[in-house]
Parts: C-alpha cells; structure tokens; sequence
C-alpha cells in the first residue's frame, strides 16, 4: 500500500531515519554519515525553530488561486506574514500582477478546544468559497486540532460536493514531527492526492476537430521534450530563468512545479518526461509518487548551485535524453565564461575562511561554491541530516584544508555563537534569521537564501561573488553592531564545550 | 466579518504577544514552554508585521524554548521544563526569565507555575504566565504578562511616592511604532515633571520596574489593550488608573496632559507652561508649511484602518489637528461589546467631524463598508466623489487605496513595506512626523 493511500505523510525521522543533533569533522561525515541517522535523543537546552507548519504555509501561499485556511489558534500561520512578501514579489515576477497571499485562521479559542471546532471548521469553508471564489482552499491543521481530535478529512470529504473549491487537506500539527523538512511531505501529500487530475475530466472535453488533434499531436511532442523543474520555493523566478536557459539550450522545456504554478494545471506534472530535482531535501516523496503513479522518471541527485555542481545536474539530465555531447559543449562555454568573470574577485577571497548554515543540501553545494571562488571552508551547520547528501560531504572532504566541524542543527545558535567565536571566520553564510549571531559577532554575513536573489547554476555563482564582494569590501554594520549589541549567552557558555547539550534530553537534573 | 474565521489575523496569539513583551523588558529573557515551531512563527510575524524589527537581545530564533514533542503531550511536559529552565539559566544571562506556556502545553495540562516556584526559592530571577495560543491574541498575551510582572515581579510599595507614574497601552512589536510611541509619551508625562517608569522603553530598568508599586498613578495609554493588567495592579497594589486614548498630535497631547495633571492635581502653572510649549513648538514648526498646503489642496477625505490605539488616536489627529475628513474609521481588533462600545464613546467626542467606526476583522471587506458609506457612482454627471482621499492603515490596505485611487500609509500592524526603529507619533512634536509621513506619500512623485 503507497504512503499516498494514508491521510497523513509519514514524518521523516521514520521514513528517512533523519536527525537533527550530531556534531563531527567533515573528513568522516561521506563514511560516518549514516550512523548518525538514528533517535538522536535531541539536546536538552533548546532554542526556538520552526515547524513543518511554516514551511507548508511559504508553498501554499505561493500557490495562485489558493486561499490558506489554517486551523488553529490564531497564532498558527502569522508566519504568512513574511511569507506574503514573497508571495507579492514572486506573483509580480512572474505576471507583473501585485497581489496579497489570503489566508485565514479559524483562530480557535477555549471553548472550540473543549467541544471541539469541525463544525466551525466546515462553515469557515463554506464561507471562504463563497467569499473568495478561489480555486483551491488548502486545510492546514495546527497542534490544537492534532490535540482536540478534530478530523479535517472528514470535514473536507463532507462538505467537497457542495463547494466549488477543490479542498486539499494539509497536516501540520508541529509537536508531531522534529524534522520541519516532512512539510514538504505533507503538502505533496495533499497534491498527490487531490490535485493531480484535472479538473474538468478529459472524457467530458468536447470532442476535438481537426485542428484540435492537430494540436493534441504537437502537444505530445512537446511533453515529451518537457521536465517538471521542481520548486517549492527555495528559488526566486530569477534563478528559475537561469535553470529554465540552461534546459532550453537542451532543447528542453520546463513546467515548475509547484509554486507560483495555477493548481488547475498541476495534472501537466503527470505528463512530463522527467521529473528534475533542484534541491534531493525536497522532493523524493513526491517525484516518486510520479513515478510509480504517472511512469515519470526523476532525477534526484544533485543541486545546480556552483559550477561544477550547476554542470553535473545539467549533464545528469542531457544524459536522461541523450543528449551529452550537446551538454558537453554548452558546459564548456558556460564553465569558461564563468571562471573567466570571476576572476575579478579572487584577491577579496582568495584563502579567506567561510562558515556556512542552511539545509543540509543547499549548505553543502554553497560551501563547494566558495571553494570555486577562493575560499576555504571552516565550518558547516545544518538543519538536517539525511542520506541524500552522502556524496556532497565526499567531495567536500576530497578538498577540505582542515577537518573542519559539521554540526546538525535545527538552528540552535547557542551551539553557532561558541563555535563561530572558537573559529572566527571571515565570512558567514546563514538562512533566513540565521545570521544575527554571527552579525553581532562582527564577522561579515551574506544570505544564503532568499528568493529575490540570483544563487542557481553559472548566473548564480557570479552573482553572489558579486554580492560577497560588496559584503566584504565594507563589512562596517556588522563591525559596529558587534561592539554596542551583545548575545545573551553567559561566559560561562564560551567556554563550554558547544556540544555538551548534544544528547543530553532527557538526561537526570 | 465572518463568524468562522480571521482574515490575514493582524497580530499573533497571547504566546507571541508576550514574547515580544518580554524581549522588549530590559534584561528579559523568555523560556517558551512550546513546540519548536512557536518561536519561528513569531520572528516570521515580526519579520512580515513590525516594519523590520525582529527579536530583540534574546529574540527571534534565539529564543529558549522546550520544543515539545510527541513524548511530552503524552507522558507531560514537566519535567522537560525543568531541565529547560535549569540549562537556560546556565547558558543564557539575563535579569528576568519569563516561562511562557503554549496551545500544546495548556492543552496537556503541564503545571509551569509549580515548575517555576522551585526555581525562584532556589533565588532565580523568574516568573511564570500561562499564555497558550488559544486563550487570545497577542494584544491579550501582553495583558497576561504585565499581569504576571505585577503579581509575581515587583514589591509591594507603601506609600506611594507623589509625582511617580507608570505607564503602558503600546504593545511591543504589535505597534512597529512602540520605541518611538512610548518615548513620546514619556516626554509628554515628564513635561509635567512626573517621574515615568515604562517597563519596555530604552530608558526602563529592571529596578525601577522593580519599584513600580510606588507609583501614584496607572496611566493606560489605550481603551483596551492592558486594562485588566491595571484593573489587577489596582487590586494588589491599590494604585488607581486612568485609560487614555493613545495621545498623537496637539489636541490629543493636550487632553492627555490635562487629564493627568487633573488626576495627579499637578499645579495649573505647570499645566499651562507644558500645555504652551508643546502647541507652540508644533505650531511654529508646522507655519512652513501653510503656502503648500494651500496652494497644494492637500487637504484629504481619508479611510482609517487600525487596532483599537490607532482607529482612534488617527481618526482624531485628522479630524481634529490636520483638518482632514476621516470619512470611515475601521477597528480590526475581535472586541467584546464592553470594549467596542468605549471605542464608540471615544470617537463619539471627536470634534470637527463625525466618525463613522465599524468593527471588522477581514480586510477585504473594508471596501464594502467604505461603499455603504459613501455611495459609489451612479454615472451621473456631476458626481461628488470620495476624493481626494488618503488610506492610513496596515500594509494590507494597499488594495484599497489602490482601488480607490488614493495614497496609503503602514501605520498599524502589519507594516511590512517601512523600516521603523525610532519613529513614534505620539507627542506634540511626534505630530509633525505623522504630517510629514502623510504629505510626503502624496507628494512622492512630485
């Protein structure tokens, strides 16, 4: 029985044995790797993170068409906040139109926790279709409904016949799940099982004239030459144009998937010839439902950040079709013209040590792409630790100057503050609210994520040498904040050794 | 409105109401009793919400926090609690840690406050408040902390000291404009030559929050946000309150200063001299701008947007200082009737034109309301139109004076598209920048 026959995705610590506390050297990580993916006993002082529920609301509200109910207190989804920037810039990206993500919360209260709020959630759905008239309506439940009982699926499968929207339930109860990358699950889940067929069924199509089948024959051609370039948001449409050049210059074309794609063409993805990952963190629970449903092959290997790494996932592809001698000449060009623009760069970088913390995946690729530009990588942090990245951890090893210190984390700065004041970098690449520690620590930091900027294949790797450059020709914010604004950590803390929380929950007072 | 859900809910729940509380305290330093997503969701909404202010000196992703998981709802959360509570005194430095309880660990039952006793009697700095997502929004969630401050945090004072005040009503975070806001208001009440203690500004200590209970007077700058907190002092404390609307611009200034002295029986001289200087200063600030002003036509018909503070405090700074028509005023606050009706009450007094106020939650019906108010074109010829008007509210109110055709200013939570760290409008001279931010969105393309 497919995991997709289930109302709920199955959440990652089980299905990939994945971590989040483990502290080792590079050199070991290729070979050690997967002893660490095991109940890794979590740290006993934690600091604050995100949840699933965050993330599946960033892919949501990118969706067009799609109103976000969520279902929960009221708190639940004012992340959407920061989301909706995304959502504006992203939407006027892509259609030069400015609008607002909508998302509501059924903001539930006391009495709704002790009696219980389907009903309240079944009318908050009759009305949002009303209101709104939006293609979809995506259910997200919070912890509260995980808690109280509330059952969505059966609200939802009640109420679908007599609104217009197509209902997709999302489950996100936080306390579930330590690993926030089953988000991605979770809302593939709701895909996979609601909006993979069209909506209008093709059997009731008016039957096609001449010129009709004349373009259901083009169209075959075309999806055949078609790969679904999966995205769920950690690229802006800028990198996607880059991906999108790259694919053309194959002679491919792409269909992104999901965000910022209208969820009445999702059905496309089932057509696809191939199915493209751009980051192995996100994907593999969907791509192979594709597969093993839609006879969709995919490729999962790699992350087109850097050169090298931009020109392994191109040719993986070109391999898939066929076509390697083609990809070889473009990778030439490419790589030459690259290397050559950046050069620029090289005396700011050259020998200067870097720190890095993200996902696992994007973190390992973005360390090797400042190994391209002149750095030497001192450090790595990562959110999570799964099997897809063995490979990474062995080139980055086969160059590393040091055995520098890999550190899983699901952010926690405290263990970030004492190891960054053990290592002093001269340079910091963090996540989204990941790069205050290292800022008020004086050391420059770039943005290793954020969706209006350029990271992916060779337009990528110039563009952030562009913006290092300028990082590091005046790093004077960061150097004056670290004089006046403190971390909270005690000295004490200092000198501690950073991972002496590691495996200790649970552990006797 | 709808009965069934928020639209876009314009604050977060009590837990991240009083999280921004405690990372605004000096020295305070928040333990979430939650799951790990909490936090995040909260630095997401400063992020998206407080005009690009997030945290504080222990905030955002910083924060401590248990980050519950399936073991605890099941077997309790006690115990991961106190091992929490205990590694984070060792890591983390701080003057007073706040244990701050979530949705999951209400729902589980887990007993903080019994958790927190035995670290205080040990001689910790640390108190306790049960703030779980579900009891309110975040405008309550301050409520609850300052309640928590007041019962466990500061001393029993007796007698009280004359010309001592404390003050609140700005919510840190919740106002993008609360640093600003609460030094405007510090420097109104000092004008008077009150001694101020305000808990979150720059200027606030531990110590004299610490001393609060001295003061003579509560003064609560808002008709809903922290009432029960000063219904609660006064209970423990027996210092009395006054609830003000949040004083922005000269006649609001005016009022407030007036009631405070009346209340504290501040010598009339003194009344009068800060009464002089504060109209005078804006006044003559204010003269460079007559020629444009007229010859401009910069006077404006205007749709208010806002929580409870800014409905009104805005609509009666247009109405009454700026000489505009503030048409439409929209609370977006849930309010019991008790609080919706000392809102009414308050615009009901506002001179110069008559407030129209709706209570309404969901944005995208404020178009709606301003329809009902100001009907829309029926094609004649000489149609008198809402117009030129101006849109203040939060960021979302973008729409609508795009589909109204007018000019719009962040002002109340979400700010998303201005950078706020300083800037407050409440004061005399804080006026002029709320003049200066309006004219300066009309005239940007001059």
């Amino acid at each position: 029985m497919s995991s997709y026959d289930q109302k709920v995705a199955p959440k990652r610590e089980e299905r990939l044995k994945t971590c989040i506390a483990h502290s080792g050297g590079v050199c070991g990580m290729g070979r050690k790797a997967k002893a660490c993916m095991i109940d890794d006993g979590e740290r006993g002082f934690t600091q604050g993170s995100i949840c699933l529920l965050l993330v599946a609301l960033a892919i949501l509200n990118a969706m067009p068409e799609t109103v976000v109910l969520i279902h929960g207190a009221v708190g639940c989804g004012s992340c959407a906040h920061s989301q909706n920037a995304n959502t504006r810039s992203g939407g006027a990206a892509r259609t030069g139109q400015v609008k607002d993500a909508i998302w509501l919360s059924t903001a539930l209260n006391e009495v709704d926790v002790i009696s219980g709020a389907e009903g309240k959630l079944g009318q908050a759905i009759r009305e949002a279709d009303q209101r709104y008239r939006p293609k979809t309506i995506a259910v997200v439940s919070g912890c509260v409904p995980g808690l109280i009982g509330d059952d969505i699926d059966s609200v939802i499968a009640e109420l679908q016949p007599s609104v217009s929207a197509r209902l997709v339930p999302v489950h996100c109860e936080g306390f579930k799940t330590r690993i926030w990358a089953t988000a991605y699950d979770a809302v593939y889940h709701g895909i996979g099982r609601n909006l993979l067929t069209p909506r209008i069924p093709e059997a009731k199509r008016a039957s096609l004239s001449r010129e009709g089948e004349q373009a259901a024959l083009l169209e075959q051609e075309k999806l055949k030459r078609t790969v679904n370039l999966m995205n769920v948001s950690s690229m802006g449409r800028v990198d996607e144009l880059e991906l999108e050049r790259l694919l053309q210059g194959l002679g491919l074309e792409a269909n992104i998937f999901p965000v910022f794609t209208h969820p009445d063409t999702f059905h496309k993805a089932t057509r696809a010839a191939l199915s493209v990952s751009t980051c192995p963190t996100h994907d593999d629970y969907f791509l192979r439902q594709l597969q093993e449903q839609f006879g969709v092959p995919f490729l999962i290997k790699r992350m087109p950040i850097g050169i090298r790494n931009t020109s392994l996932w191109l040719k993986d592809i070109a391999g898939h079709f066929g076509l390697g001698a083609t990809a070889d000449r473009i990778i030439e060009a490419e790589e030459r013209e690259a290397r050559a623009a950046l050069e620029q760069f090289r005396p700011l970088f050259e020998g200067r040590k870097v720190f890095l913390s993200a996902g696992e995946f994007r973190a390992l690729v973005t360390a090797q792409l400042l190994e391209e530009l002149g750095f030497e990588v001192s450090g790595i942090r990562m959110f999570h630790h799964d099997a897809f990245a063995d490979d990474e951890y062995d080139k980055l090893a086969a160059t590393a100057k040091t055995d520098y210190s890999i550190n899983v984390a699901n952010v926690q700065p405290f263990e970030e503050a004492n190891l960054l004041n053990r290592v002093k970098p001269d340079l910091f690449l963090g996540h989204v609210n990941g790069n205050s520690t290292a800022a008020k620590l004086g050391i420059p930091t770039h943005t290793i994520y954020n969706t209006g900027l350029a990271y992916i294949g060779y337009r990528g790797a110039f563009e952030v040498a562009r913006r290092l450059h300028r990082t590091l020709k005046n790093p004077a914010f960061n150097r004056n904040l670290s004089v006046w604004a403190d971390l909270p950590y005690s000295r004490k803390w200092y000198e501690a050794d950073p991972f002496s929380h590691l495996h200790s929950r649970g552990d006797a007072l | 409105m709808s009965a069934h859900f928020i639209e876009r809910p314009r604050y977060t729940c009590s837990l991240g109401g009083a999280t921004f509380a405690v990372n605004a305290l000096p020295g305070g330093i928040p333990i979430l009793h939650a799951p790990a997503g909490c936090a995040g969701s909260f630095a997401w909404a400063q992020n998206g919400g407080s005009a690009l202010q997030v945290g504080g000196n222990c905030g955002s992703l910083s924060i401590p926090s248990s980050n519950l998981q399936e073991n605890e709802v099941v077997f309790g959360g006690d115990a991961r609690l106190r091992q929490q509570v205990k590694n984070t005194l060792d890591v983390v430095d701080g003057g007073l840690y706040v244990v701050l309880t979530s949705c999951v660990t209400e729902i589980v039952g887990d007993d903080i406050l019994s958790v927190v006793k035995d670290f205080r009697a040990e001689g910790a700095s640390i108190i306790g408040a049960k703030t779980g997502g579900f009891k309110g929004n975040a405008y309550h969630g301050y409520d609850i902390l300052l309640q928590a401050l007041f019962k466990d945090f500061i001393e029993a004072r007796k007698p009280k000291r004359r010309g001592s005040v404390n003050v609140w009503g700005i919510a840190p975070y919740l106002d993008p404009f609360w640093r600003g806001n609460l030094l405007g208001v510090r420097r109104l009440l000092q004008s008077l030559g009150l001694q101020v203690n305000s808990f979150f500004a720059g200027e606030d200590s531990l110590e004299a929050i610490r001393a609060s209970a001295e003061a003579e007077l509560n003064i609560v700058v808002s008709d809903v946000y922290g009432i029960d907190a000063a219904v609660a002092f006064e209970e423990r404390h027996g210092t009395p309150f006054l609830a003000t609307s949040l004083p922005i611009g000269p006649s609001a200034s005016s009022a407030f200063l007036t009631a405070v002295a009346e209340r504290l029986g501040t010598a009339e001289t003194v009344l009068d001299a800060a009464l002089h200087e504060g109209n005078r200063t804006y006044y003559k600030t204010l003269e460079a701008l007559t020629d444009c002003y007229q010859d401009m036509d910069l006077q404006r018909y205007a749709v208010v947007v806002g929580d409870a503070n800014y409905a009104v405090a805005l609509t009666r700074f247009l109405a009454e200082d700026l000489g505009w028509l503030p048409e439409l005023t929209v609370c977006t606050d849930q309010l019991d009737g008790e609080e919706q009706a000392r809102l009414t009450a308050r615009l009901d007094q506002v001179k110069n034109v008559a407030a129209n106020l709706v209570f309404e939650t969901d944005g995208s019906e404020v178009i709606g309301h301003l329809n009902r108010r100001w009907p829309r074109s029926q094609g004649q010829r000489y149609y008198n139109a809402f117009s030129p008007a101006f849109v203040l509210g939060s960021s979302f109110e973008r729409e609508l004076a795009q589909a109204i055709g007018a000019p719009h200013l962040s002002i109340s939570f979400p700010v998303a598209n201005r950078a706020i760290l300083n800037r407050g409008y409440t004061g005399f001279g804080n006026g002029l920048t709320l003049v200066e931010d309006l004219l300066s969105a009309i005239v940007n393309g001059r």
